[in-house]
Parts: structure tokens; C-alpha cells; sequence
């Protein structure tokens, strides 16, 4: 697919498989173009969803959106089920349909040590977990990544 | 109050945004995210767009930790715009101001966040990568690069890899905690140093050599530009960087 910018990156010299240079068929201007990217699964943790993957993200989206478009499945988890009837009132808030979605998993806290602001957490807890990122980030570095993640789950609500 | 690099290089970046602007940060941007309130506090009327904050969110709320992190950053925006559409809306040229930070930059304009030592194949030190430099450098109306620290390991004679290129035919400019230089003729050139420092502090922290032997001074903050960015920053969000 064309996209923006891109002329005067070594990137694209380092990346032949990746980068394209062609005319445009419309002002025979040159343009980049790029692989698109389509992973087998996108896992997106979002505030809301109902059971057949309906999801709402009631924060900041990121790339998330995109990247359930891109991937051929999508699980969501979710900080809590909310009954179908919820989307139907408000359909434009449903972010991800669930025709994309391939299951749903309820995970409070899902985001762990990240946060998802406006989730099920109390007000004083809405904000980033430095502690649980250091030891996240610790237990990367020391290859001890199950453990972490076995004690994380273990102490989770 | 007094004021040091910090309060300096954040008041230098509001200045740089005009009325009617569209302006674009990225991801962990505490100096930009604060310039930009900045400059609302000081009553320019423009247009704020980033990842985590949507349109125009509250400028009179202060952050509490770094750009990013922050669980108030999307309150009271108007619309959330996604990275997405933000990149297709500088591929059209309606993105004014991209701040951009780096790694390595050379005199020819050249932005280096891919990778330093070795090959590409090889690097003795891979970085994040460009993320949406690549594009937006190309793209925005004015590139506006900020680098809290001005050394000769990132200010370097020449960029281990050009992860992008400053488009001669754009505006290009790079403002550090001594200077702000800007791309002219297809180099980089000090356009004004900050009063704390001299032009002979900032050859020295500079990879390449500056020829330029007289360069006007950057007035320094006003009273009202320090008290604005003490209302919009009082948690100092603007020091994690220095």
C-alpha cells in the first residue's frame, strides 16, 4: 500500500522486502510503498465488551483499533461483560464489532502492570503501576518471566 | 523566578507554535506535552493532537507523571483522532508542527533512532526505531525537533543510519538546552544560542563544526511565560527529561 514520506530513509535500502518504490498511476509522481502487515492475532484489552465481542475503549485507543482491522483474529479481553443491550444504545461507541473478534476473555486488571484508565479501577488506583513495571521489566531481564506472571495472576481479583 | 534549561527549552517550543496551528507529539513527550499547555496558558489558539489525548483535551489540567502515563490525559478533549488518521491528515499537509526527538543527528539534517554501532543487521545498539519520524519529518509543514541534551554523542560528524532526512523544501528545526539551529541550504545552522550559555559551549558540544562565529542571543523568558508554565506544570513533569 502507498503511503506518506518515507524518501530519504536508509530504511528503505535495509528493507527491499518491506519497501517499494512506484509511480503513482494517477501524476506519475514517485511514491513509497509498504508490505502490508497482517498478524494472525491482535490482543486488545478494552474497559467493555459483551460475550460475542462487542467492544467499547472508553480511553485513549492507541493503535488498537487498527490493529484489530489488520489482524485475521482478535481476542478482546475485557475489565467487564456488559450485556448486548449496552451496544445497541450506543452503537458509535463500539470500537472493535464482533465479527473481528474470535474470543473474549473477562480479565479485570487484564492490563497488568500497564493500566486501563477508567477500567475497575478505584479513582486512586487510576494511574500508571511503577512498582509492577520495574518488576515486570526485572523479570524480563532475569529471564524469570513465568514466575512473575504466575504471581501476578495468583494476586489478581 | 529563576529559570534554567528546562523552563528555557519549554517556553523556546511554545514560542515556535502559532495561532491556528495543527500540532502533533508523540508518545513519551513530557517537554512537548508541557509546551503545548504552555502555550495554550498563554493564549494561542491552536489545535493539540497526540496518541493519548485526543483533541484539544483540558491545557489547565496539570499533568501528574510523564506525557504518557498521566490517567487524566484525555480529559476534556473534544474528539479522540487516532494515529492513524493523525498520519494521514500530515500526508496532506495539515499537520503543522511534529515534535520529533532523536537519537544521533548530523549537519545535513540526517535523524538517526534506528540503531547505533555495527551494521543494521549487526547494531551494537538497536533501538525503538523511527516509529512515525520516517514519515512525518517528510510530511509536516514544520519538523520541530527537541533534544534535551545537546552532546557530541548524539550531535554527531555523521549519523550511523538516516532513519529519516529533513526535506530541504520544508522548515526543519532542532531545539536543544543550548540552541536552537535550523536547516538552511541543506545544513544545519545556529540560528540562536540561549542567554546561560555561548556559542563556543555549544561547539564544543557539537560533532560537526560550526563556522559561525556571531549569533544573535534568544530573548530569555518573560515573567508571564515563567508563570504560565509554573500554573500548567506545577508537578514538574518537565524535568524527567533533563
Amino acid at each position: 500500500m502507498p503511503v506518506g514520506g518515507m524518501f530519504g530513509s536508509d530504511l528503505l535500502e535495509y528493507n527491499p522486502d518491506f519497501y517499494s518504490i512506484m509511480k503513482s498511476p494517477f501524476n506519475g509522481e514517485e511514491v513509497v510503498c509498504v508490505r502490508s502487515l497482517q498478524p494472525d492475532w491482535a490482543i486488545v484489552h478494552v474497559q467493555e465488551a459483551d460475550i460475542y465481542g462487542n467492544a467499547r475503549i472508553l480511553g485513549s485507543k492507541f493503535q488498537d483499533i487498527l490493529l484489530s482491522r489488520a489482524a485475521k483474529k482478535t481476542i478482546i479481553t475485557t475489565e467487564k461483560i456488559v450485556d448486548t443491550e449496552v451496544m445497541r444504545k450506543d452503537p458509535g461507541l463500539t470500537a472493535i464489532p464482533h465479527f473481528l473478534v474470535a474470543a473474549v476473555v473477562e480479565a479485570p486488571g487484564g492490563a497488568k502492570p500497564g493500566i486501563c484508565f477508567n477500567g475497575s479501577f478505584a479513582p486512586e488506583d487510576n494511574k500508571a503501576d511503577d512498582a509492577g513495571m520495574k518488576a515486570y521489566l526485572k523479570a524480563v531481564k532475569e529471564d524469570t518471566v513465568q514466575e512473575y506472571l504466575a504471581k501476578v495472576t495468583e494476586g489478581r481479583v | 523566578m529563576t529559570y534554567g534549561p528546562a523552563e528555557m527549552l519549554t517556553i523556546a517550543l511554545a514560542r515556535e507554535i502559532k495561532d491556528g496551528d495543527v500540532v502533533f507529539h508523540g508518545l513519551a513527550s513530557p517537554v512537548p506535552m508541557t509546551a503545548m499547555k504552555l502555550a495554550k496558558a498563554l493564549g494561542k489558539n491552536f489545535t493539540e493532537l497526540t496518541i493519548t489525548d485526543g483533541v484539544d483535551p483540558a491545557w489547565d489540567k496539570p499533568a501528574f507523571v510523564g506525557s504518557t502515563l498521566s490517567s487524566n490525559r484525555l480529559d476534556g478533549a473534544v474528539a479522540y483522532y487516532g494515529l492513524d488518521e493523525i498520519f494521514d491528515l500530515a500526508c496532506t499537509g495539515r499537520v503543522d508542527i511534529s515534535f520529533l526527538s532523536l537519537v544521533q543527528i548530523d549537519q545535513g539534517g540526517h535523524i538517526n533512532m534506528s540503531y547505533v554501532g555495527g551494521t543494521n543487521a549487526q547494531p551494537k545498539l538497536r533501538m525503538p526505531g523511527g516509529a512515525g519520524t520516517a514519515t512525518l519529518t517528510r510530511v509536516t509543514n514544520r519538523t520541530t525537533i527537541w533534544k534535551t541534551k545537546h552532546d557530541t554523542k548524539s550531535f554527531v560528524q555523521k549519523v550511523d543510519c538516516a532513519t529519516t532526512t529533513a526535506d530541504p523544501n520544508k522548515i526543519f528545526r532542532v531545539l536543544t538546552n543550548l540552541c536552537i539551529m535550523n536547516f538552511q541550504n541543506g545544513k544545519l545552522e545556529v540560528e540562536g544560542i540561549f542567554p546561560y550559555t555561548t556559542l563556543a559551549e555549544v561547539k564544543e558540544n557539537t560533532g560537526w563544526e560550526i563556522t559561525q562565529t556571531d549569533v544573535p542571543v534568544i530573548p530569555e523568558p518573560t515573567a508571564e511565560e515563567l508563570a504560565a508554565l509554573e500554573k500548567v506544570d506545577p508537578n514538574r513533569i518537565r524535568y524527567i527529561e533533563f
